[in-house]
This record gives structure tokens, C-alpha cells and sequence, in this order.
């Protein structure tokens, strides 16, 4: 999952789908993220290459629409609704799943163990 | 005698050899049969000097477990059949008996009496009476007969029988001149096995044998060349000594040579007593030609076996000779599995016998590798050991055991052991009463002194080492009943009689250190003193303030009071101590509670001030920074505490020294301090030319040598950066210690990425204060110079110019900039949320955090002594935990975002 400037990045990827919960006037997906362009890569607990400057997922909170969907602690989300989050601030990333026009997101994530499996799989 | 010896045959005249027993009288002069002319036999009866000339009768391998003491060169009459004729031969009645018993072994240097007084070849009396062999000569015997601890049979020459003794048994002699035992004790004395012949010890003493293969043959000898290197010097040692004279002979081949039984002697020349051990046939056997062997390893892990005492005594202490600094033969008592055997032999009701098992497993014990220290672990060693030491009232048995609980407390696993076992021991036998700490406070006498005894050292070292085992460790210690009491009582003893520089002092003080840290998470009781923030960076925190105690610090009169006057600016009082804040002691406190009292501070001071040991002060430089690390009530006094007992200008001079641990322990200790307003303001006027200094020093050093090292470089850079935040004079202060150029040198010169953040996070820092833009721009810096590597913290393109950098890292730092003068704080460009990044340590959490690990890094593994006397103690302590890195970022606090 490195990125290498130029190369199209390949991942295995699993679609969620997340409905936003209304809590008063806010939407919330219950789920935070970390990284980001603009951040510290080398702290990210859960990436793989600690060069990466993805989307991670850092937190979950318990009963909420992003663990419903099954979105698992440390997925690196590639991409949202269709709009990249491989390559984007911190704050760009907050925006683009809190949109209030959205009610839905569509993420793609990928994980190691994504990953593995399917390496796993084509090798045996 | 030995003179005449020497003349004596030469070495190759193994015929002779065969010969020899038959004439046990004439062997004075005649060379025994010996084996190997050049080695020297290992008969005990021959005597081989060193030129290998002469040998002597050889008399029975010396496995007398009797450790004869007088090296005499004798010759046992030998009788028909070639058996010594033991019985009232007058070579036993010459023999002295008593020296020779076994004393020999185990006393190095005492008369070697290794004539044992069976000889059994030969029966010759050695000529020379015994004659005490010293040291050297024991040498001599040795190499021919390898000071075999063998001494069979009865214990103590006697004369009667005293030839024999029981075969194989053989003192363990712990060879001459070499350093034998750890202990110091010398030469082994050259174990006159006595020839005993009974069974067959007879291992010949100088395994060459270069002489006919027939002569061995009696002895069944057979070469052992086994190379050894331990043995081969000791023999060779030996061969030097026998020189004296036929000393060697007299060492009667009767030892089985000194060297160790593995070792090999290389025989070669002088008919040396080494010889390559042999497996001989036993002494009855070899009636002809006794010979004498080393006995090997095996053999001596036998002989703690045996029923008799002093042989079991011997036997380790040749065990305890074998291993001194020989990582081999250690390797190998562990796989032959002897360390249980000594083990259980701690608990032996003869203290002889008690004293060289514990020799023995101190040599064991010592060394990097674990697996002994492991064994010792699995077959109860410790329990055993802490047994030995309460009941032990001879100091050098307390000594031994001690050391070896030194040894054994460097390896990881045992620790939290030998805290279970022996932690109430040790403190309550050793630590207390050696402190001079009165339990109950006796006001008729005055104070005692605590006694710097070796005890006490290894104690206190074994104690260093378990309380740096983690957080379970800590609260055991800090909860011993009286041992923080003693420690403290010892220190300030020590800080009495001005004798700080000595290791047990610095033990102590390791020990302190260790248990100040965390010490405001750990004790019990502490969450009553935890205070909602830590040191108020620009808003006020709202505990009182009070002036009150700024009188304190007016007290002196010396120009460095002009420090607290400036420092002592506005409200930002420290608590004052007679306020409510400090918590009421309706008693004196004890126990830990002293660990955190203001009244260490004074004693960790004057250890700053008067010692010259470098790990003493680091010790007591991390002790300061452990205890000001906290978030409690108790930090907030220690740290006002050393600003009044004038310590801050101690430190600032530590930061002058050359050694680099202290400069490093010093700084995070300044940076802790400085979460105190005052402090932070003291420390910025004073204190930043010498970190500055520093910092210099190390992008630039003066002298090659003089480069401090990373974890260094990046505390001091911390520290810098503490006292920068959230206070703009402190950030003048560093622009003009002219600061900034090296700063800026610093973060381009990419040795090292972790310096290159922190430099150039300080240089964020710094730029945030728009006051300051007026100057720093007036002298050329311009912000992406200063933003210059803060992007760019890997490899960054030699960079010193700041276009160069990724454009996508500049409007934060712009952000970062335009945050206004958080000072402090790292201008989180996202509204995160939580203030938890991935780090998950909100900004104030790190700063104590910061302070923890720094704190953490005063917990170091210390020194392990090197109870076994001639070798030197290992290395320096781990090094230091490093900083966390966050600090150090230039990138601001991962921070995530609920969405």
C-alpha cells in the first residue's frame, strides 16, 4: 500500500457504506480519523510503511453508524464518496465525510488483513 | 633441593621414568619416569622441573583430597611394588601434615603442601621436606600435577595411610599463579594428591607425556591433549616456577596438575607438570608409575559429591579456580549439570564446605551469558543464597553471597526473584544495619556513619539492579520497611564525610533515582495530590499564589540572589510551603514518603555539588528531574525547593561537564524544573548560555571528541525549547546568546533527523513570537529559513535554502505561525477535536509526558559488578530511554477528527 509519487496505487479494498446518524443538527459518522498530507506519518500506530500519509481510521465509538457498517480501528480509507483521500490535508479529509449534504458515505478502506487474505488466497 | 632435581633426567628418559617407582629413594635425584619429559608430570611424585629434567618419583596422582600445604618435594618411599610405602614411610612422616591438607587449595599461597603424602610411586621421600611452597611453586607443582584438587581419601594427610588418598578426589587447587579464584585466592596449592591410589586419580599430571608411550602405559595415561588454554597458561605458569628449584616436583605429581583438568597443559617443555591429563589408571593399578592427572571436569563435579567434606570443599574451590573468567568451562559445569550440586551444597552444615560452593557460583554466576544465572534460578539458588546469608555471620561469606546476588540481578528474569526472596533479607541484614539508620531513634547517641563495607557495595548494587525491573519492582522497594529510611540515612552520611565518590554511594543513589520515578503515579495515596494542570503556561492556573515565601528567597546574599529577584516577577508565585498546599505531616515522614519530601533535595544537591563520580551525578540529576516530572503537589514543591536551596545554579554548572550522560540528565532535569514559572524564568536568564553552548558544541564541535551524542543534543534542544515557550524573554535570551545561527546550522545539517526536528522546532517556536520578527528579520532570518527543515525532516536537501521545500508543508507552517504565540502549544491547524493525535497525548499531557520519559530515562539498568576480583565491572549503564519524539515534531500534534 506505499504510495510511490507517479505509480497508481493498487490495494485491495472493501466498500462500507456508512449512514450518517443525526445527533441534533450535526451528522455524525461516529469514527475518527488521523493522517493526512500534512501530519506526522511516522506516529500513525497502524500504518504498515510509516511513510504513509493516508487516512487512518483511529477510533471507533461503540454502537455508531461507522461500526455498524463495519468499519474496522485502523483501515486506511482510500477513497469517499469517489473523492481521493490519499492525498489530501487533514482538514480536507474531515470535509469530505462531513458533508451535510451527504447522508450517506461510501467509503473504500483497506486493511492488512485484507491484504494478507487475499495474498494468502492467491497463493495457495 | 630442587637444585638437584633439576639436574635430574632429563625428559626423556622415560625409561627412567618407569623406572622410578622402584626407587623411590633414589628419586631425589633421578627423574621419575615421567612421562613427558617435557611436561611436567602429573605424577604427583614427579617432580619435573622446569627444564623437564628431573622428575620426580612419582607418587601418586594427589588426589588427596587433603590439600597438602607444604609443597615438599618428597618422595614417598615406594615400596616393592611400587606403592608408596605409606605406612610410616618417612616421607610422610616428614610430610608436615597439616599444611597440607587441603588448606593448600584453598588458600592460595599457603604453603603448597601438595605432597600428598601417598605418594605411590616412588615412595621416596621427597628430599626437601615440605617445604611451604609459596606461590610460585605452586606453579611448578602444578603444572606437572595440575593442581588437581584430588586428594582422596581421607581428608588430612595422614600419615599412616595418608597416601592415599581417595583417588580421584582431588583438591581443587586453585592454580597458582593465576588469579584463581575470584576470590582472591591465590594458588591453589598444589594439591599433592596423594597418592593414594586408590582409585584411580592417578591422572598424570603432565598430560604430555612425551615419553614412551610404555611408560604411560602404566598409568594408562593417556595423553589428553585437550587444549586449554586456562590450563595451558597455568601450567605454563607452573613451568616458570618450577624453575625455582624443582619446586614443581615437589608439587609432587601427586596434584593432578593444577591447571584445570581441561586444561591442557601443553606440555611441552620442562617436563612441565602439565601434561595433557590422562586418564590414568588408578593408582593401585599404577603402581609402577603413578601418575597423576588433572582431574577434569566432570571428575571435580564428582568430587562434591563425596562423602568426605574437605573434599567437597576442595572440590569447589578448584571448581571456583576453573571458572574464574573462563566462559567455557562455566558453560560446561552448567551443562554437566553442577550448578545444582552447589546449590544444594549452600545449605551444607559445614561452613567450609559452604563458603567455596558459594565461591564457586559467584564465578558461575558472572558473565554475559544468562544461561548460568538462569540454572542458578532453576534449582533455587536464590532462596538458597539469601538462606546462606542470614545465617552467615563470617563477613566473607556475606561478601560471596552478596556478589553473587550482584550477578545474578543483571539478568532481567531473576530480578523480580530476588526481590521476592530476598529483598526483606537483604534490606533488614545488610542495608539497614550497614547505613548506620537507627530504626528507633535513639536520642542518647548521636548518629552512626554507615559503614561502607563490600557487604554493603554488593548489596547495593544487586538492589540497584532489581529496581530499575519496572513498576512492580518500584512499589516493592519503596514499600520494604526501611530501606529508603537507610538509603537516605547512608547518603546523607556519606554527603557528611565527604567520601561521595565511592561505588556504594553511587549505588545508593541509583537506587533513589530509580525509585523517584513516577513516582506521583505510584505511591499509594498520590491521586490525593494530583493537580488539575500542570504548570500554568500563559494562563494562570488558579491556585493561590502567594509571595509569601519570596522572602526564601532573598535569604542570601550573593550576587546569584539576584536571581530570584528577577525571577521573582509577578503573581506567579510558587506555592508557598507553609500554605495549605502542602499537605500537614502530623509525623515525620518514613518510608517512601521520603522519596518525595523537599528534604532530599538538599542531599540530591550536595551529591551534585561534591561529587566527582559521573554516574553519581547523573543519578542524582535524574533523581531531581524524576521527582520534579509530576503533575502533583509534591513536584510543584520540589521544584520550588531546589530553586530556594540555590540548586538551579548547580545545574547550570553541571551543564559545563564533559561527560555526556550528566549533561543530558542535567538538561531534562532543567526542563522539568522549568515547568515552574520561576524557575523557567531563571533557568532562561542563567542557564542559556550553557545550553546554548551545547547546542554549538554539537553542530560545530570544537574538538572532535567533543560531539555530545544524539539523545544528548535532542535533550538539550528540549530544554531549550521548554523554557522559549511561553516566555518571550527567555526567547530574547536565546537570540541573544546568539542561539539562533547554530539552531538554524543544526537543523540543516541533517546528521540526525532527531535533532534537526528539535532544533527546528524550536526555531518554530521562536518565530511564533511576533515581537521578536523585528529582530530576527533584521538579522537575515527570514521564515522559511526557519521553516526551512521543519518540513523536511528526512533527508532533506542539504538544505539551507528555503525554497527548496515542499510547498504543501508551508501554509502550515504559516499556520503554525500565525497561531499566534501559543508558545507552547503546537498550533493544531485541524480543529481537532480530541487532543489526542496518534500519539494520543494532548499537548499538556505531553509536556509531562515529556517529562516522564525523561524521567524514564533515568531508570537505567546499572553497573553489574564484577564480584570475581580481577575483572574489571562492565560497562556503562543502557542508555537512556529516548525523548519521545512528539516534542521533537516539527510537524504539529497528530491530531484526529471525529467525523
Amino acid at each position: 500500500m506505499s504510495y510511490i509519487p507517479g505509480q497508481p496505487v493498487t490495494a485491495v479494498v472493501q466498500r462500507v457504506e456508512i449512514h450518517k446518524l443525526r445527533q441534533g443538527e450535526n451528522l455524525i459518522l461516529g469514527f475518527s480519523i488521523g493522517g493526512g498530507i500534512d501530519q506526522d506519518p511516522s506516529q500513525n500506530p497502524f500504518s504498515e510503511d510509516k511513510t504513509d500519509k493516508g487516512i487512518y481510521v483511529t477510533r471507533i465509538s461503540e454502537g455508531g453508524p461507522a461500526e455498524i457498517a463495519g468499519l474496522q480501528i485502523g483501515d486506511k480509507i482510500m477513497q469517499v464518496n469517489g473523492w481521493d483521500m490519499t492525498m489530501v490535508t487533514h482538514d480536507q479529509a474531515r470535509k469530505r465525510l462531513t458533508k451535510r449534504s451527504e447522508e450517506v458515505v461510501r467509503l473504500l478502506v483497506t486493511r492488512q488483513s485484507l491484504q494478507k487474505a487475499v495474498q494468502q488466497s492467491m497463493l495457495s | 633441593m630442587p637444585a638437584e632435581l633439576r639436574q635430574e633426567q632429563s625428559p626423556g628418559s622415560q625409561a627412567s621414568l618407569v623406572t622410578m617407582p622402584e626407587a623411590p629413594e633414589v628419586l631425589e635425584e633421578t627423574v621419575t619416569v615421567e612421562e613427558d619429559p617435557g611436561t611436567p608430570t602429573s605424577h604427583v611424585s614427579i617432580v619435573t622441573s622446569e627444564d623437564g629434567t628431573t622428575r620426580r618419583t612419582e607418587t601418586k596422582v594427589t588426589k588427596t583430597v587433603k590439600t597438602v600445604t607444604t609443597r615438599t618435594v618428597r618422595q614417598v618411599p615406594v615400596g616393592p611394588d611400587g606403592l608408596p610405602l605409606l605406612d610410616g614411610g618417612p616421607p610422610l612422616g616428614s610430610f608436615p601434615d597439616g599444611p597440607l591438607d587441603r588448606h593448600f587449595l584453598l588458600r592460595g599461597g599457603g604453603p603448597a603442601a601438595t605432597l600428598s603424602r601417598a605418594y605411590l610411586s616412588s615412595g621416596g621421600s621427597f628430599t626437601d621436606g615440605p617445604e611451604p611452597r609459596d606461590a610460585p611453586s605452586y606453579g611448578s607443582l602444578s603444572r606437572g600435577l595440575g593442581m588437581r584438587p584430588l586428594r582422596g581419601g581421607p581428608l588430612g594427610p595422614d600419615p599412616g595411610n595418608g597416601c592415599f588418598t581417595l583417588p580421584g578426589r582431588r583438591e581443587a587447587f586453585p592454580v597458582g599463579p593465576e588469579p584463581v579464584t575470584p576470590a582472591g585466592r591465590s594458588q591453589p596449592e598444589r594439591f599433592q594428591a596423594e597418592s593414594y591410589g586408590l582409585e584411580d586419580d592417578t591422572r598424570s599430571l603432565a598430560a604430555d607425556d612425551e615419553g614412551g608411550p610404555e611408560l604411560e602405559s602404566d598409568y594408562g595415561t593417556a595423553t589428553r591433549k585437550r587444549p586449554d588454554c586456562g590450563r595451558v597458561l597455568r601450567t605454563r605458569a607452573y613451568e616458570d616456577v618450577a624453575d625455582d628449584g624443582g619446586e614443581l616436583l615437589e608439587d609432587r605429581p601427586l596434584y593432578p596438575a593444577v591447571t584445570a583438568p581441561l586444561a591442557q597443559p601443553e606440555r611441552g617443555s620442562l617436563g612441565s607438570l602439565d601434561r595433557v591429563v590422562r586418564r590414568s589408571p588408578s593408582v593401585n593399578s599404577a603402581r609402577k608409575e603413578p601418575r597423576w592427572r588433572d582431574p577434569e571436569l566432570p571428575e571435580v563435579l564428582a568430587m562434591l559429591r563425596h562423602p568426605v567434606d574437605p573434599v567437597k570443599a576442595n572440590a569447589a574451590a578448584y571448581l571456583q579456580h576453573l571458572c574464574f573468567e573462563n566462559e567455557g568451562i562455566k558453560r560446561r559445569v552448567r551443562q554437566l549439570r553442577g550448578l545444582p550440586l552447589l546449590v544444594a551444597l549452600l545449605d551444607h552444615p559445614r561452613a567450609e564446605v559452604r563458603r567455596r560452593a558459594c565461591g564457586a557460583l559467584r564465578n558461575l554466576s558472572y558473565g554475559r551469558d544468562t544461561d548460568n544465572k538462569a540454572a542458578i534460578r532453576d534449582c533455587g539458588g536464590v532462596p538458597a543464597l539469601v538462606r546462606l546469608l542470614r545465617a552467615a555471620r563470617d563477613n566473607e561469606v556475606r561478601e560471596l553471597v552478596t556478589g553473587t546476588l550482584w550477578n545474578l540481578s543483571s539478568y532481567e528474569p531473576l530480578k523480580m526473584v530476588i526481590i521476592d526472596h530476598g529483598l526483606q533479607t537483604l534490606t533488614h541484614e545488610v542495608i539497614v544495619p550497614h547505613s548506620g539508620w537507627e530504626r528507633e531513634p535513639n536520642e542518647d547517641s548521636k548518629p552512626r556513619d554507615a559503614e561502607w563495607t563490600t557487604v554493603f557495595k554488593n548489596t547495593s548494587g544487586c538492589l540497584r539492579n532489581v529496581s530499575s525491573d519496572g513498576a512492580e519492582a518500584r512499589r516493592r522497594l519503596r514499600e520494604c520497611e526501611g530501606l529508603v529510611d537507610a538509603l537516605l540515612h547512608a547518603l546523607q552520611s556519606a554527603v557528611g564525610r565527604k567520601d561521595t565518590d565511592n561505588k556504594s554511594v553511587e549505588n545508593c543513589v541509583c537506587i533513589m533515582r530509580n525509585l523517584s520515578y513516577h513516582v506521583h503515579k505510584e505511591v499509594p495515596g498520590a491521586d490525593r495530590y494530583q493537580e488539575a494542570e500542570p504548570v500554568p503556561p500563559a494562563g494562570a492556573v488558579g491556585s493561590q499564589r502567594r509571595r509569601r515565601d519570596d522572602a526564601g528567597c532573598f535569604g542570601g546574599k550573593k550576587a546569584k540572589e539576584e536571581w530570584f529577584h528577577q525571577g521573582k516577577k509577578d503573581s506567579e508565585m510558587d506555592r508557598n510551603f507553609d500554605t495549605l498546599d502542602l499537605p500537614k505531616r502530623t509525623e515525620a515522614a518514613k518510608g517512601f514518603e521520603l522519596l518525595y519530601q523537599p528534604e532530599v533535595v538538599r542531599l540530591y544537591l550536595s551529591l551534585l555539588t561534591e561529587s566527582r563520580n559521573f554516574n553519581t551525578l547523573e543519578a542524582a540529576a535524574g533523581a531531581l528531574q524524576n521527582l520534579s516530572a509530576g503533575n502533583w503537589t509534591w513536584a510543584t514543591y520540589i521544584r520550588a525547593t531546589v530553586r530556594k536551596e540555590r540548586g538551579l545554579p548547580v545545574l547550570v554548572e553541571l551543564l559545563q561537564s564533559e561527560t555526556d550522560k550528566v549533561v543530558r540528565a542535567v538538561a531534562i532535569a532543567l526542563r522539568n524544573l522549568s515547568l515552574d514559572r520561576r524557575n523557567k524564568d531563571l533557568i532562561g536568564s542563567y542557564a542559556m548560555a550553557e545550553l546554548v553552548r551545547n547546542v554549538r558544541n554539537a553542530q560545530a564541535p570544537a574538538r572532535p571528541r567533543a560531539r555530545l551524542e544524539e539523545d544528548t543534543v535532542v535533550a538539550v534542544l528540549n530544554t531549550i525549547h521548554e523554557i522559549v515557550s511561553d516566555s518571550l524573554d527567555n526567547a530574547r535570551s536565546l537570540l541573544q546568546a546568539r542561539g539562533v545561527p547554530a539552531l538554524v546550522a543544526l537543523t540543516a545539517a541533517c546528521q540526525s533527523v532527531r535533532e534537526a526536528k528539535a532544533a527546528s522546532h524550536v526555531l518554530q517556536t521562536v518565530w511564533s513570537y511576533k515581537e521578536l520578527r523585528g529582530a530576527l528579520q533584521r538579522d537575515g532570518w527570514t521564515k522559511a529559513r526557519f521553516q526551512s527543515t521543519a518540513a523536511n525532516t528526512k533527508g532533506p536537501k542539504g538544505a539551507l535554502s528555503p525554497g527548496s521545500f515542499d510547498d504543501s508543508t508551508l501554509p502550515l507552517v504559516d499556520k503554525n505561525l500565525d497561531g499566534e504565540k501559543l508558545g507552547s502549544q503546537d498550533v493544531i491547524p485541524m480543529e481537532a477535536l480530541g487532543p489526542d493525535g496518534y500519539s494520543t497525548v494532548d499537548r499538556r499531557e505531553r509536556k509531562s509526558r515529556g517529562s516522564e520519559l525523561a524521567g524514564e530515562s533515568s531508570e537505567k539498568e546499572p553497573l553489574k559488578s564484577d564480584p570475581s576480583r580481577k575483572v574489571p565491572p562492565p560497562g556503562p549503564s543502557r542508555p537512556a530511554v529516548r525523548l519521545v519524539d512528539a516534542v521533537g515534531d516539527t510537524k504539529p500534534q497528530p491530531v484526529d477528527s471525529w467525523v
